[in-house]
Formats: structure tokens, C-alpha cells, sequence
């Protein structure tokens, strides 16, 4: 059983200078590359076919470093195994080039993990579906690897869940692997709906324990070894107009934005509501404890009603 | 995407089918059918008496399909394949790149004839297990597609409309539905009016702003109805209940009509592969037509609607086990409605004790697409 295994990482610099400094279990971007050098020889050995691509997400681009464009031919080394030395020298040098280059402009821009995502996803495309002939074909198994450090991006959430919705279709594995930063909410969707396994790091200094661990076996046989699953997803969403996480939303039926109380206008399509359907979810709406924010839409909805303490909205007629 | 390439191949095959076949045959294979579904129950008694009626594929002229495929000089069929995937290409790079505006929340009754004209063999193995077979692949695409849609099943039969699956937004019980192939052996005469109207009534609840959609698969030349179907298809206009017919027989002028009055399309199958094209052009939802009132000055759109919907917490596999509102079944796992605090097994879904509509995130996201379609990737 061959498996194809496309790595993401994410090399946004301020993370991981923060992830070196941090002040339990630092991880410097170097011992990261060593760990992760370790990883993919691991998976390179455990079996012939097994084909790796490793793309990297920079501030603004994404690049693929393994397989290359332009091969960094190592020197030849007798004592090291040639595909071992292949892959690493290839990560090695990628990275130090790709560095360089934003090392020189220092604005803060967001890396490109999407763009990452989707380059991982044509690859897989292209190996599975351009050539069905190969004497491989059922046996490929493919699965993406996201090795994460920087938090959500609320701009990308419709691209990435484009990218989702891709995976699924080509039956690829997402897993996720967030090494430094606050969990986040997208890649969790992302490892839930693929079927993968989202592994938040306790100890970052056991980097290379945890990939070993949970993400060298192929996902079919993920079944038999109980590898860690995610027990709690959130599902809920943040609201278009307060960004309020909200259990209870009101949704424009043309472009589905969520509000998380009755609008008049709808703030992306344009759209304006009808009046009577306004005064009817005032008079249905919960009245949730967090949302007082004022606004005219408020006015008709009777402050009387109360919540109780354990988050069952009252409904006040 | 595999069943795009198919369509394009198909696609070739039927420009093929027109410009080898004359006028003449076409009329032949019209009038052949038409025959062959009166004399239909004759047909049984007396056999092969009727050969010259050609109602089979196997008496109808050739087509020489390989044809259209041409060779290079090499003799390798590169080049054709290559053409054939050009076109597939260009058909998506003409698809409105712009957001337009789409109806999300769609309704759709599924109307499937079972009358005895499905019996025909014209289509393998014949027009009702390919129905069948289509109507699975349909039912799991469309869901695909329209994660907050609902869709319901009504069948024409002995001059009825029969309700085989109640409106569901869960695939699965759409499936169950038409799982049981004897349940729906085709028999008698199909009545459109009688399945139309139950197909509306079912649908004249819903709220302005969902769509309402009929699906009829037609396989007969005939309906009997108990009124006016006129009267029926203004009523659709009227509430403004899109109609779009697949006909595998042929043109009938009541189901051009039911069509072009409602919005809706109509399109008669002309093989195996044409039948799946026409069904699977109606997956991706339809563009809402412009409404009168340009520029919206002031007055509120009347279909544009306010939804409350809620977004369920997801229990974890390891809580303990509870009774489900829907089924009533001892789980573990489910969601829990933010409003009243049931516990449903799957969602999207409409929560059976306060109704709140309950949705989870990524069925949005899924229906995003369509509203914000993805630029084409320029291809290295």
C-alpha cells in the first residue's frame, strides 16, 4: 500500500520566531527541519512507491519545494542513502532561498496557506487522475499534512473551504498538525470533513514522536492503530457584522451572510428586507446575553426578557 | 471531473447522430415510438409481429460513432481525446465567471412516471431501471450541490400520483425511498395533472424565498387527467413553481408548455448518455430570473427573506447515549438545537420540536460557491 503524502508548511517568520522564544517547549524553524527531515525519510523508507511533495506557505506566495523546478544537485555523499539526500537538501535549500527573499521586505503579510493548500491538491489531482494507467492506481492513498503555526485567516474561509470541498471530492486526507499559535477553527473543519486527525502539540520538542506517531500510517489504516481524533468541533460561526460567535443566526436568504441580530439592509448583497419579516424574528429572536451591542433593529425587541444561567434562551413573544 | 468528460464524449456523439442521420430516419424513429406505445399492450400477444415499427435500438440505422474520432498520422487517437477535453475546458471557461444570483434554499419534488410506457426497451435495460439508476446518481449529486435544499419523490402510476418520499434535506432517506425497486413496478397510465398537483401542495408552504422546483421524468406519450391541466399550470405560474421535464419518448406539447410557462427546461433524451446530460444539467442552482423593479429603489424585495437559522454543537462520540428526536434511537453521537436543546441525528434538518432551521457552517460554505464562483486556474 503506497500513500502519497503532500506536506504544507506554514513559514510564516514572525510565528516562528515567537515558537523559538516561547516559554514552554520552544521549537526553533531549525530543529523543526530536522524533525521534519526525519519524518519524510521515515516515510520515503517505509515503502518504495511511496511518492512525498512538500509545499511551502510564505507570506503572500507559495512555493513547492519538493519535487523541484530547478533540482539543487547535493554533493555526493557515500555515506548518506541518495533519495534520503535528494529530499533533504531540496527542503533545506528551498527554505534558506525562500527566506532570503522575504528576509528583504519586512510589511507583515499573511502566508498564502490556501494557495499552498490548492497546489497540494492539483498535484494529487494530477498524479491520480492524468495517469490511470499506472499499475498503482487503487493503491495510491493520498493525504495532506498541514504542519500549521499561524491563526485563522477570516479573509481566506471561503477559499479554504473551496479547498475542502476539493479534498473531499478527490478523496484526500487532510491532516493537521498546529505546532505553535491558537488552535484554529478552519483546520479543524478541514481535518473533520476529510476524515483526518487534527493534533494540537502539547510538547513541541516532540515534534518528530507525534508525526511518527499519528501521520506515517496511511489513512486506511488509520482504523486499527486509534490514532487521536478531535472530539469537540466547533460549528458555530461568527457573524458578519460583530464577528460574535453566535449559536443563533439570521441569514440573507441571496447570499447567505450571517447577522447575528435582524438587519434591515443586508451589508454584502444590498438587499433590504422586507418589514414585516423584520418586526416577526424581533418578536421571535432570542435575546442572548452577549449581544447588546445597540442598533435600531434592537429598538422593538421588549427588554424584559431573560436569559437563564445555563444558555437556554427564553423566547419573549 | 469524470462525468463532465463523459457529457463532452457524449456530447460528439450526438453531433454525429444528427448530421449522419437524415430527416427521413429521424421521422421513421418519432412516428416508430409513437406506435410503439399504442400498440403497446398488443405488443405482448403478438410478439415480433410489428418489426417493421423499428421501436428497438438494435432496428435502428447505424451510426458510425467511431467515426467523429480521428487518427493522427501516427495512428494514435491523441489528438481526438485531447479536442474532446479542449471542449469540456471551454464549456467551463463560458460559465458566468460574475457572482450572479442563484436560488439556495431549493425545493424540489422529484416527479418519476411509472406507468406502463417505462417498460419500453428502447433504453437498457429499460426506461424505468435507467430511471431508477439516474435518479439515484441525481438524488446524490443534487444533495451534493444544494446541501440546504430538500427534495420529495412523487410517482405517476395507474393514473395517480402516488407520494413515495416525503420533502427530505437528508440524501440517505431520499435513497431509502426509491431503494425498493418492486414497490414501484410501472403499470397503467400517468397522470400529470393529479402528480403535479400533489408535487405543489406539498410545496405551498414554504416561504418566498426558497425556490420551488418540480423534476418530471416523462417516459410516456399519454396522461389522463381528471380536469383541465391548463388550470394546473397557471396555478404553477402563479406560484411561481418552476417545472422542468426529461422526456424519453418524445416531444409532447403539454410538457413544452408546462416548461416554458414555469421557467423551467425541457428536453427529450435521445440515448442512455443524453438522458443523464439533460438530468445532470439541472443539478447546479438556477439563475434567479432579474425581477422587474430595477435598481430596487426604496421598495423591499419581495423574495429576499431574513432566515433565523441555528448551528447545532456537535456531541462527541463518547457522551453518553440519549433517545434522537428523529428516529428515536439510543446514540451517542448527534447535534444538540441551540434553541430547545434537542438532540437530532444529522443536519442540515429542520428541528422536529421547534422547528428552527439547523445548520452547521460548512453546509454554507458549500453553497457559497455558487454565489462566488472560483476564477479558472491558468494551466502550466
Amino acid at each position: 500500500m503506497s500513500t502519497l503524502l503532500a506536506v504544507v508548511l506554514d513559514l510564516a517568520p514572525a510565528q516562528w520566531h515567537a515558537a523559538a522564544k516561547a516559554s514552554t517547549s520552544p521549537l526553533p524553524l531549525a530543529t523543526f527541519i530536522q524533525h521534519l527531515n526525519a519524518f519524510l525519510n521515515a516515510h520515503i523508507a517505509a515503502n518504495n512507491d511511496n511518492i512525498i511533495a512538500v509545499f511551502a506557505a510564505l507570506p503572500g506566495t507559495s512555493v513547492m519545494l519538493y519535487p523541484a523546478a530547478e533540482p539543487h544537485v547535493p554533493v555526493p555523499d557515500a555515506n548518506s542513502y541518495t533519495p534520503f539526500k535528494l529530499l533533504d537538501s531540496a527542503i533545506i535549500h528551498g527554505i534558506e532561498r525562500e527566506l532570503d527573499v522575504i528576509a528583504d521586505s519586512d510589511n507583515e503579510v499573511p502566508v498564502a496557506l490556501v494557495g499552498a493548500l490548492s497546489k497540494a491538491l492539483c498535484y494529487i489531482n494530477r498524479l491520480t487522475i492524468a495517469q490511470p494507467t499506472a499499475k498503482n492506481e487503487h493503491a495510491l492513498d493520498p493525504h495532506i499534512l498541514v504542519l500549521s503555526v499561524s491563526p485563522d485567516l477570516s479573509s481566506s474561509y471561503i477559499p479554504i473551504m473551496n479547498a475542502i470541498f476539493s479534498a473531499q471530492k478527490l478523496k484526500v486526507t487532510i491532516d493537521v498538525c498546529k505546532i505553535y499559535g491558537p488552535e484554529t477553527v478552519f483546520l479543524q473543519q478541514a481535518a473533520h470533513l476529510t476524515g483526518g486527525s487534527y493534533i494540537y502539540l502539547e510538547r513541541r520538542d516532540a515534534l518528530l514522536q507525534y508525526l511518527t506517531m499519528s501521520f506515517l500510517s496511511a489513512p486506511a489504516l488509520r482504523k486499527t492503530l486509534s490514532v487521536p481524533t478531535q472530539d469537540k468541533i466547533d460549528f458555530r460561526v461568527a457573524c458578519f457584522c460583530h464577528k460574535n460567535i453566535v449559536d443563533i443566526g439570521f441569514v440573507c436568504s441571496v447570499c447567505l451572510s450571517i447577522f447575528c441580530q435582524p438587519v434591515p439592509v443586508c451589508s454584502t448583497c444590498k438587499t433590504r428586507f422586507p418589514m414585516k419579516i423584520l418586526q416577526r424574528l424581533n418578536a421571535a429572536r432570542p435575546l442572548l446575553p452577549s449581544a447588546n451591542s445597540n442598533g435600531a433593529a434592537r429598538n422593538s425587541s421588549p427588554a424584559g426578557g431573560r436569559t437563564n444561567g445555563n444558555g437556554n434562551a427564553t423566547r419573549t413573544r | 471531473m469524470p462525468p463532465r468528460r463523459d457529457a463532452d464524449f457524449m456530447d460528439v456523439e450526438f453531433e454525429s447522430d444528427i448530421s449522419l442521420d437524415d430527416d427521413a430516419d429521424y421521422d421513421g424513429k418519432g412516428k416508430g415510438k409513437g406506435k410503439a406505445k399504442v400498440t403497446d399492450k398488443k405488443k405482448k400477444d403478438k410478439g415480433k409481429s410489428k418489426a417493421k415499427d423499428q421501436a428497438y435500438t438494435w432496428e435502428a440505422n447505424f451510426v458510425r460513432s467511431w467515426e467523429t474520432v480521428q487518427e493522427d498520422e501516427s495512428g494514435s487517437l491523441q489528438g481526438s481525446v485531447e479536442e474532446l477535453l479542449a471542449r469540456g475546458r471551454r464549456r467551463r471557461l463560458l460559465a458566468p465567471a460574475s457572482a450572479i444570483r442563484r436560488t439556495i434554499i431549493r425545493h424540489l419534488v422529484l416527479l418519476l412516471d411509472l406507468s406502463s410506457a417505462m417498460m419500453d426497451r428502447d433504453m437498457r435495460p429499460t426506461r424505468f431501471d435507467l430511471m431508477l439508476q439516474y435518479a439515484r446518481e441525481f438524488i446524490v449529486e443534487w444533495f451534493d450541490q444544494n446541501p440546504l435544499g430538500q427534495m420529495g419523490i412523487v410517482g405517476m402510476r395507474a393514473g395517480i400520483g402516488e407520494r413515495i418520499g416525503e420533502m427530505s434535506g437528508n440524501p440517505q432517506d431520499v435513497l431509502k425511498a426509491i431503494s425498493e425497486r418492486h414497490k414501484m413496478e410501472p403499470t397503467g397510465e400517468p397522470s400529470l395533472q393529479n402528480a403535479i398537483e400533489m408535487a405543489r401542495s406539498s410545496m405551498s408552504h414554504l416561504p418566498a424565498h426558497s425556490s420551488r422546483e418540480i423534476l418530471i421524468l416523462f417516459g410516456s406519450l399519454t396522461t389522463c387527467d381528471p380536469g383541465n391541466i391548463h388550470d394546473t399550470l397557471d396555478a404553477c405560474a402563479q406560484s411561481k413553481t418552476r417545472i422542468s421535464v426529461v422526456a424519453l419518448a418524445a416531444e409532447m406539447k403539454i410538457c413544452r408548455d408546462l416548461c416554458d410557462k414555469t421557467g423551467g427546461q425541457f428536453g427529450v433524451a435521445m440515448n442512455e448518455g443524453h438522458f443523464k446530460d439533460l438530468l445532470f444539467e439541472l443539478v447546479p442552482p438556477p439563475a434567479q430570473r432579474s425581477l422587474p423593479r430595477p435598481g430596487g429603489g426604496g421598495s423591499a424585495n419581495p423574495t429576499a427573506d431574513l432566515m433565523m437559522m441555528g448551528f447545532p454543537s456537535r456531541l462527541p462520540d463518547t457522551s453518553p447515549a440519549s433517545l434522537c428526536v428523529c428516529h428515536s434511537e439510543l446514540k451517542s453521537e448527534g447535534f444538540l438545537c441551540p434553541r430547545c436543546q434537542a438532540k437530532v441525528c444529522d443536519v442540515p434538518t429542520d428541528c422536529d420540536i421547534c422547528g428552527l432551521m439547523i445548520v452547521s457552517s460548512p453546509h454554507l460554505a458549500r453553497s457559497y460557491h455558487h454565489l462566488f464562483p472560483v476564477q479558472p486556474f491558468t494551466p502550466v
